[in-house]
């Protein structure tokens, strides 16, 4: 994708949902002597409608800062994203360089993310929590809290644990919160890091049946899954990464 | 969407020492803006300048009224200021007894504002108070007690109703949770979040607590030596943190 001439892929092409190129990931360590990691190098990625991509390679790999880059939690060193916005006429939006104010709007609107350990708040029920996506967009307290309760008893978690906040869940449940809670919104594009790790097998299965639930009504969906049963479950195809070597920097 | 607080290059100085320098920024409306950095680092200087205690040497600061109108803050007449400061601004002193009037009961302190606006029926003056109260998790029933009786916890609970019972769309906070427990900070973090999110207000925390700056923030902005050394969305600044200062910073709270 170019910066000077007008990009039209997202018009003419209306399954492609994200566009990466050339995505790379340095880490300056400043408090370690300067020292430079580099994570990813040249990654290119079109995730479409209603796909599924796995994301493989050794630790180490990147996998998780592709995901984190592709959220706008890391920055990209290098590399564009773009990803489908039909609130604009070229149908999308570009979310490297964007202003902090217009990445929480794609987050709230276009961009969900599953990391692998729910971030607790004091005091806030589970029932709120997962309620939140909606209230943020607007959506009335009621409704938000109906659709709350359907997707924690989805997820099988006992209604006793609704009102109290997840500090004291065990982790399997808590993940399952994390799960609901970024998973309510019907983002277009969901980024999964592990969805399914402290999971026992009657709960993975729950779950993996609401992430493709969720594909197959057009989501476009890229993840890391620790084992290879649910790779071959879930994913319609992989994407592959290969550790760098660190660069010794100045 | 027009911002509701615009800074362009603040510079305020004590004598010939700078105390921030070449500050600028955007705040929209409902954006929570925490401003980090340790202590000397002009993080209460600028905070202290956005409330207009501090003259600016140079650099300009614009708000958007609620009327729509653009107001030139480092111009504006004084008598405009203050009204301004009265109806939609509030303050949240780091220490309540600053921000309070002790020597008057919690219902009046929270009573005072509205009648600074022009409320004059007792009654619903003492129903106003008493809900704010409630809003802010103090028992109702202690509204003639005076704040000196209070625990620190709900002296601040206190001033925040105080500030926020005049419905401003712009509240300045300054370091709102030091000095208190560390149970009685996470209740009133969590009472702040689900307030600036219902009443949709815009705010600037200064706070040198990295987690008072994760759990409440929309974006952050990082100080140092009066500069503003970084700034971002909170969870990018906090998990990939690109200057120097920012590393060391980060790295140096630790785990929970």
């Amino acid at each position: 994708m170019s910066d000077d001439s007008i990009d039209i892929s997202f018009v003419e092409d209306d399954s492609l949902m994200v566009r990466a190129r050339g995505i790379a990931k340095t880490f300056m360590l400043h408090t370690q002597g300067g020292q430079a990691i580099a994570a990813l190098n040249g990654v290119d990625l079109d995730l479409r409608r209603g796909e599924c991509v796995a994301l493989v390679g050794s630790s180490g790999a990147g996998k998780s800062t592709l995901l984190r880059c592709l959220y706008g939690n890391y920055l990209a060193s290098a590399g564009s994203i773009a990803v489908r916005d039909e609130s604009n006429a070229l149908k999308y939006v570009t979310l490297t360089g964007a202003h902090p104010h217009d990445v929480l709007r794609i987050r709230r609107e276009l961009i969900g993310y599953v990391s692998q350990f729910l971030r607790v708040i004091p005091r806030v029920p589970a029932l709120e929590l997962v309620a939140e996506p909606l209230l943020s967009r607007g959506i009335d307290g009621d409704e938000a809290r109906h659709r709350a309760r359907h997707w924690l008893a989805r997820l099988g978690i006992p209604e006793r644990l609704w009102q109290l906040a997840p500090a004291t869940f065990s982790g399997g449940e808590q993940q399952r919160v994390n799960i609901a809670r970024g998973l309510i919104a019907g983002h277009p594009v969901m980024l999964l890091d592990e969805p399914t790790a402290s999971l026992d097998a009657t709960n993975r299965a729950i779950v993996a049946e609401v992430i493709d639930e969720a594909r197959r009504r057009g989501t476009a969906m890229i993840g890391i899954f620790h084992d290879e049963a649910t790779r071959a479950q879930l994913c319609t195809r992989r994407l592959e990464l290969e550790p760098l070597s660190a660069l010794a920097a100045g | 969407m027009t911002p509701l607080l615009s800074a362009r290059r603040l510079t305020t100085c004590y004598g010939e020492r700078v105390g921030c320098a070449d500050v600028s920024f955007d705040l929209y409306p409902g954006e929570v803006l925490c401003v980090v950095g340790e202590s000397g680092s002009g993080k209460s200087t600028l905070l202290n300048t956005l409330a207009l205690r501090l003259r600016a040497a140079s650099g300009r600061l614009t708000y958007t009224s609620a009327q729509g109108e653009s107001l030139d803050l480092f111009t504006l007449a004084e008598a405009r200021q203050r009204l301004l400061m009265r109806t939609e601004w509030g303050f949240v002193e780091q220490n309540p007894r600053d921000g309070l009037r002790m020597t008057v009961s919690a219902g009046a302190n929270i009573g005072e504002p509205l009648m600074a606006i022009g409320a004059r029926h007792f009654g619903k003056i003492r129903a106003t108070s008493s809900e704010w109260m409630r809003r802010v998790e103090l028992d109702a029933g202690r509204i003639d007690d005076l704040p000196t009786s209070f625990s620190g916890g709900m002296q601040q609970r206190l001033q925040i109703a105080r500030n926020l019972v005049t419905g401003p769309r712009l509240v300045l906070m300054d370091e709102p949770t030091a000095g208190l427990d560390v149970s009685v900070q996470a209740r009133l973090l969590d009472l702040l979040r689900t307030l600036t999110a219902q009443l949709h207000l815009a705010s600037v925390i200064v706070t040198h607590d990295i987690g008072v700056a994760r759990l409440l923030a929309h974006r952050l902005m990082v100080m140092q030596g009066g500069r503003v050394v970084e700034t971002g969305l909170t969870d990018q600044v906090l998990d990939d943190p690109q200057h120097p200062y920012t590393q060391l910073l980060v790295s140096s709270v630790l785990p929970a």
